[in-house]
């Protein structure tokens, strides 16, 4: 069974805008799924569809088998959600607040095994959500979704507000979750959150999903490229780095030299081959592949996601 | 049972609300002050302080209805937690009629703690404490706030921010507690008279104009009180048998419920369609 699919889903805020285009979405049960792109992308309108918080315009979307729109009660009934900007309620304690979605789900989990899960302090669970900072808000929105088990969670920019020592324990989190059988659907505009843990990813763009694969696959279709620069005091005359094996395209600027690879084995030899002819200072290597990918795909160039194929074959060209 | 969750997590937020302990605080001030001066009189008479109470219900109970509940929705819409509400397996009615129930309750509560604390000094200070008469005073009273709770929780599921439903509320209760039931050229039967007499020259029959006047929850409630204070007490009119049934005060009942049903109707449908972004 599919966990969330949508079809042709469309959704336009007045006359003029085209939230989310003509969407066809298809999560499966058990993955950990990667929604991925700029602010403004239709990421969230696409989940608050999913959510019936909004109605479509055209198309249809279910979740774990359901009508979003028609059986949205046996919907919430089994899944968690953390609402991307949605305030907690300033007079309720953290234990309040788990206590009272357990009340409506029905369940009888212990709010205080919630809690530790997603690391809130003894003393915090006892104050008034009110004063709580974005991080303790945002541990607690996820505590709330974690309640009664669900067999699918939709977290919507879950590590905004966190810090990075709170976004890893929110990957282990959604890696724990997944392992325990959740599906796993969340959005995020940073691409090094999502390839940590997704299974798979899907790349919104002006309302359009412009990309659905793997990591791996993105990977791949990236060209696996790689990047090292170094910093010279002098540039020599007789650089010829693309001489080098796995070396695709060289550039200079000022004094520092960088070398596009297309294997991460030819880092190294571009590496020496500056060195044999001039000292190098300082280095720099980065495996910037996929995210050049995403950037190609969410930039304002890409204004036709079929052209992005022949876009990254000129690249590798 | 997500419509008593819905409830039960409402009253709990919301009775730690300051502003409402405050305007709550001044009514059952006011009981106080009311029924220990009238105590003080030579021929201390409960009627009288009842009497008070109820018309100062008039300005008062809108006033703390609005203010307790035309955030209901609308402010949970502007700060976003109605996500968390609508994450979870709760309907769009729930919310609204769970909204409706947990304010209304404190509104009530409040409500009875006044009169609470008057029947007390009652008990203590007056000769009587004519229990019939003082049940059938705060019953109206209760049954007054509730129309106004329903109409601000209605504005609240109409509005998505705290700014329009705030307007909201003010304008109503310009509309139906100020202009409607004032008596100059600027009512609503004023405005009639102006369209129907002056412009078409149609003659209006008193009874039409007291109707149409009967329509807001304020003079609805305030003919009401003729089902709570003897007949012929301080401004009642003796029953007069020609009155038509839609001027009876048992009508005015019905007006009262239609004000209850009819804007938390209005706000359901309303919400129901409504793109919560």
């Amino acid at each position: 069974m599919t966990a969330i699919e949508t079809t042709d889903l469309t959704k336009r805020f007045g006359d003029d805008v085209l939230a989310v285009e003509s969407l066809d979405l298809t999560v499966e049960e058990g993955e950990i799924f990667g929604f991925l792109g700029p602010n403004g992308a239709g990421k969230s309108t696409t989940i608050n569809l999913l959510l019936d918080f909004i109605r479509p315009s055209e198309g249809s979307a279910t979740v774990l088998g359901y009508d979003a729109q028609r059986e949205t009660q046996a919907i919430r009934d089994r899944v968690g959600v953390l609402p991307e900007g949605a305030t907690l309620y300033d007079r309720l304690t953290a234990r309040e607040h788990v206590e009272w979605v357990a009340e409506t789900k029905g369940v009888d989990d212990d709010p205080d095994a919630i809690l530790d899960r997603v690391g809130l302090d003894e003393d915090d669970r006892q104050r008034r959500a009110g004063g709580y900072s974005k991080g303790m808000g945002q541990r607690l929105g996820l505590g709330m979704a974690l309640v009664g088990d669900p067999d699918l969670l939709v977290l919507d920019e879950p590590s905004s507000g966190l810090d990075p020592n709170g976004i890893q324990e929110m990957r282990e989190l959604i890696r724990e979750e997944a392992e325990r059988g959740t599906t796993v659907f969340f959005s995020s505009h940073i691409l090094p959150q999502v390839e940590a843990v997704c299974d798979r990813v899907g790349i919104m763009n002006a309302g359009r999903l412009v990309a659905e694969d793997t990591i791996a696959g993105l990977r791949e279709s990236a060209g696996g490229q790689s990047e090292v620069s170094a910093t010279v005091e002098t540039v020599p005359e007789d650089l010829d780095l693309t001489a080098v094996s796995g070396v695709e395209d060289a550039t200079v600027d000022g004094s520092t030299i960088t070398a596009v690879c297309s294997t991460p084995s030819a880092k190294m030899a571009a590496l020496e081959h500056v060195h044999e002819r001039t000292p190098v200072l300082d280095i720099h290597s980065e495996d910037a592949s996929l995210e050049d990918l995403f950037n190609r795909y969410t930039g304002d160039e890409v204004e036709q996601p079929d052209s992005s194929e022949a876009e990254s074959a000129e690249v590798v060209a | 049972m997500s419509l008593a969750a819905v409830v039960r997590k409402d009253f709990r937020d919301v009775r730690r609300a300051k502003l409402l302990w405050f305007v709550g605080g001044i009514y059952t001030l006011f009981a106080v002050l009311f029924f220990y001066v009238g105590s003080t009189n030579e021929n201390p008479d409960v009627l009288v302080q009842l009497w008070n109470m109820s018309g100062l219900a008039i300005l008062f109970i809108p006033l703390v209805a609005l203010v307790a509940a035309y955030l209901a929705i609308a402010g949970e819409r502007e700060s976003g937690s109605i996500k968390y509400l609508l994450s979870i397996p709760n309907r769009r009615s729930d919310v609204v009629f769970g909204k409706f129930l947990s304010r209304a309750a404190l509104v009530c509560g409040a409500i009875v703690l006044a009169f609470g604390a008057g029947a007390v000094l009652t008990a203590a200070l007056y000769p009587a404490l004519e229990f019939a008469t003082f049940t059938r005073v705060v019953a109206l009273v209760l049954y007054f706030a509730l129309a106004y709770v329903a109409v601000a929780v209605g504005i609240s599921a109409m509005t998505a921010t705290r700014s329009r439903s705030m307007a909201g509320a003010i304008g109503y209760f310009f509309v139906f507690n100020v202009l409607w039931i004032q008596g100059s050229a600027f009512s609503v039967v004023g405005a009639l008279r102006f369209v129907f007499e002056d412009t078409l020259g149609i003659e209006l029959a008193q009874n039409t104009e007291l109707f149409v006047q009967s329509l807001s929850p304020a003079t609805a409630y305030l003919q009401s009180l003729r089902l709570a204070f003897p007949d012929g007490y301080r401004d009642i009119p003796p029953a007069d048998p020609s009155t038509p049934f839609y001027l009876q005060p048992e009508f005015m009942l019905v007006i009262l419920a239609a004000w209850i049903v009819l804007p938390l109707l209005a706000g359901f449908l309303s919400f129901r369609r409504a793109d919560i972004g």
